[in-house]
């Protein structure tokens, strides 16, 4: 029976997205309709200070970056239509240091794709977004309770690291109703932006020996503010290539490489003297949590690692990835992304990916897989 | 002295531009005006309009090609109720790829000026021709091309911009420009300019050339800003569900409801779902219809389990409610030989061929609980019937819904027939 401090409802991950993003201080939420976000625009029209619908998806960023600029957090979400629409723009804001966070949720594609048919497909896109390959940080759900906590992740790295940031989910995470005692919850603290004070010189992009730039809004009283998307130097005035520029541009890519550890989060569940390891994120995760419980039932040995901080890679994966003879990489799409993010294109022996789409994985389909790979060729 | 927002660094342009006198003008109105440099945000556009960002002396920020009035509406909407001067400058290659937020940032008429200094060519690609080019301006290589161009001060004026004018270089414009800067909402001002680089020298020349008139429209309407509300917690509005009986369930359960739109099917999902917690179990629920969701099939897959669902997808169902053809339609390839189908009588003898006795129910049940209670009605005579869940835990769950009296009578009708 109800225990005094259970809290059980019924809720999807869209909610709890919305409502951990609003804690974290989202002061705006801008959104084009596109299925499957649409819960989370419904959210974040209750939940969110300012809701808006903008015209297009290039608007809806465009807009971000403005209400960024001015100390407003912004969060927006897509799927991969708008996000390709976006993509200009998150280049903007990734070299004004405008932080933001996009919920990119993702459908069965290519293309337009099927609208209301899960799928994990955009996490190459992801990692080849920006001109010149620097990773965006990207976190990942793999269930409620992620939704609730990666959320506030994604919002916090983005105001540390003044970046913008994706939230990659799937249209069953965000469109699936689950039970959920929410008294468990981890309260969320308001994510500050860290600010330049006093009446001392102020350049936009000094950095004075820290990864990102303290930040003043366009409009205060005291310094001038000069955002600039295109390449320059700490004033933030454009130049072709002298050193300063692309010492500043050089940053970009460190402060958000550096500082991994920070934000890197996993579920490792390790079972002492396997050789085998599920590797997933997102959606996946959920059955290969049931995979594994399969596995484990009848006597068979396997480990579980899921991917929460998928870009940019965490250096503590590949440590993890290292104490097993088989990797098997499960994800909802017949590319194997993530192996081809971890591996690259060449075949490995002991890399071996469970793939589908149409359909989420079920468990016995990675269970099947684990077996297979354990076979004696 | 009023200090001006324009450093005193030369200008990028190249002799004879325009650009450098409008931005003159520019910095000149705002002076007259009074307007301290930190009080003006300039947003500007790639292109050779751009190119005065490093000169000025007041907020700046330099963006993408043909996006700076949405950056700009962006930044007013963040900055509220401040009385900071926005204002966004792009040439006429801007103003053609963004046309889009022009419009919006009139039809919404928050408070900026976008200045579109056209000078009828892309200057740094090679002296292309845009949408607001003359019909009378030819490029060397395709002197034929003689598409008239966007009128953008009348599509302003449309789609609600507060006030607009078009003018020449050349011309005396300071009023032009505080009239512009001093006006509450959305002003665009056009100023058609010469690119000595691809068109022409003299001012002669440039009205010569242009096909276009001076033009100034008023139209004094409310300034947007947007609504700001004070947000309520997504989770404090969530009613907990309390676990008040108990389920004989041990392991999992996998059901599908199907039928069509408008027959309240998701609700009828939920219901079963909410059940199924109050009775301690866990349970999720997912919604498929089609993308237009007022007509055709609507199915919802509930799990309920003993233990964490981890795992909610349903290939073969346990159980199958199916209460009209559209519904059986969508399923029917998901029947397997254990799952239990209970449907609507109507479709009895189809379904008789799919699964057949004993693991086929069928009862009137749109008789029972109407169109839009026919699948209520048919989970309370399966839950009656098979008991994995007690009767009062689906009561229990329709006292939480807004129409739980209805519910309530159509559970008793179906557990009474």
């Amino acid at each position: 029976m109800t225990t005094v401090n259970e809290r059980m409802v019924f809720l999807d991950g869209s909610r709890l997205i919305i409502e951990a993003m609003a804690r974290s201080g989202a002061g705006a939420y801008i959104g084009y309709p596109i299925t499957p976000v649409n819960w989370l625009f419904a959210g974040a029209k209750q939940r969110i200070p300012i809701a808006l619908e903008a015209p297009d998806e290039i608007t809806a960023l465009q807009w971000a970056a403005g209400f960024s600029s001015s100390g407003v957090f912004p969060v927006t979400a897509s799927a991969f239509p708008g996000f390709a629409l976006m993509i200009e723009s998150i280049n903007m804001s990734f070299m004004m240091e405008l932080p933001m966070v996009i919920i990119l949720a993702q459908r069965l594609g290519p293309s337009t794709g099927s609208a209301t048919t899960g799928g994990q497909g955009d996490l190459l896109l992801l990692r080849g977004c920006i001109s010149g390959g620097y990773s965006l940080p990207v976190f990942c759900p793999s269930n409620l309770n992620d939704c609730w906590e990666m959320a506030a992740a994604s919002v916090h790295t983005a105001v540390n690291l003044r970046t913008p940031v994706v939230l990659l989910t799937s249209k069953e995470m965000v469109m699936t109703n689950q039970n959920m005692d929410i008294s468990g919850l981890k309260e969320i603290e308001r994510a500050e932006r860290h600010m330049h004070e006093g009446n001392g010189e102020y350049k936009t992009y000094g950095v004075n020996g820290n990864l990102a730039p303290p930040f003043l809004p366009l409009g205060n009283d005291l310094h001038q503010v000069r955002l600039n998307a295109s390449t320059h130097d700490m004033e933030g005035i454009t130049q072709k290539n002298s050193p300063e520029a692309l010492g500043n541009t050089e940053r970009l890519k460190n402060k958000i490489e550096q500082s991994v550890d920070e934000y890197t989060y996993y579920e490792h569940d390790r079972d002492e003297g396997a050789d085998t390891v599920i590797l997933t994120y997102g959606i996946s995760a959920e059955a290969a949590r049931e995979a594994v419980d399969l596995l484990r039932a009848s006597g068979e040995s396997v480990s579980l690692l899921v991917m929460k901080t998928l870009l940019p890679v965490p250096p503590r994966i590949y440590e993890l990835l290292s104490a097993y003879r088989h990797v098997v990489v499960v994800e909802e799409n017949i590319v194997g992304l993530l192996r081809e993010l971890l591996y690259g294109n060449r075949q490995h022996d002991r890399i071996h990916g469970v793939n589908k789409i149409g359909h989420m994985i079920a468990p016995r389909e990675i269970a099947e897989g684990v077996r297979q790979c354990r076979k004696p060729s | 002295m009023q200090e001006t927002i324009l450093n005193d660094l030369k200008m990028p342009y190249c002799p004879g531009c325009g650009h450098t006198v409008a931005n003159k003008s520019m910095s000149k109105a705002l002076a007259d005006m009074g307007v301290h440099p930190l009080d003006v945000i300039v947003v500007s556009d790639i292109g050779c309009t751009g190119l005065v960002d490093p000169l000025l002396t007041c907020h700046t920020i330099h963006g993408l090609h043909g996006r700076a009035v949405a950056l700009a509406m962006g930044i007013r909407m963040g900055l509220e109720h401040s009385d900071k001067k926005i204002i966004a400058l792009q040439g006429d290659g801007g103003a053609t790829i963004g046309l889009q937020h022009l419009l919006e940032a009139a039809r919404h008429n928050l408070d900026l000026t976008l200045v579109v200094q056209n000078n009828m060519v892309y200057g740094m690609t090679g002296g292309q021709t845009s949408g607001l080019s003359s019909t009378e301006f030819k490029e060397p290589d395709r002197p034929e091309s003689a598409v008239p161009g966007y009128d953008i001060c009348a599509l302003a004026q449309n789609a609600g911009a507060a006030y607009t004018a078009r003018t020449f270089i050349g011309t005396d414009t300071a009023e032009l420009w505080k009239e512009a800067l001093s006006t509450p909402g959305f002003s665009l001002i056009e100023i058609v300019e010469m690119c000595p680089a691809y068109g022409m020298r003299k001012v002669q020349e440039l009205h010569d050339t242009a096909d276009y008139e001076s033009v100034v429209t008023r139209n004094p309407r409310a300034v947007g800003l947007p609504h700001k509300a004070i947000g309520r917690s997504l989770l404090d509005g969530l009613k907990p569900i309390e676990h008040t009986c108990e389920a004989p369930l041990d392991g999992r359960l996998e059901i599908i409801v199907a039928g069509s739109a408008g027959e309240a099917i998701q609700s009828a999902g939920d219901l079963l779902s909410t059940a199924g917690i109050t009775a301690g179990l866990s349970a999720t629920k997912k919604g498929d219809y089609p993308i237009t969701i007022g007509t055709g099939f609507s199915v919802a897959e509930v799990i309920l389990s003993r233990q964490p669902i981890h795992y909610t997808g349903i290939d073969c169902p346990d159980i199958m409610i199916v209460i009209s053809q559209d519904g059986l339609d969508k399923v029917r390839s998901r029947i397997g030989e254990h799952t239990l189908v209970i449907a609507d009588a109507k479709l009895g003898p189809e379904l008789e061929e799919l699964a057949g006795p004993p693991n086929l129910v069928t009862r009137d049940f749109r008789k029972t609980g109407g169109s839009k209670g026919a699948a209520l009605a048919a989970i309370a005579h399966w839950l009656q019937d098979n008991g994995f869940l007690p009767i009062e835990a689906l009561v229990e769950a329709a006292s939480r819904h807004k129409h739980g009296d209805k519910m309530k009578v159509i559970i008793d009708k179906a557990v009474a027939a």
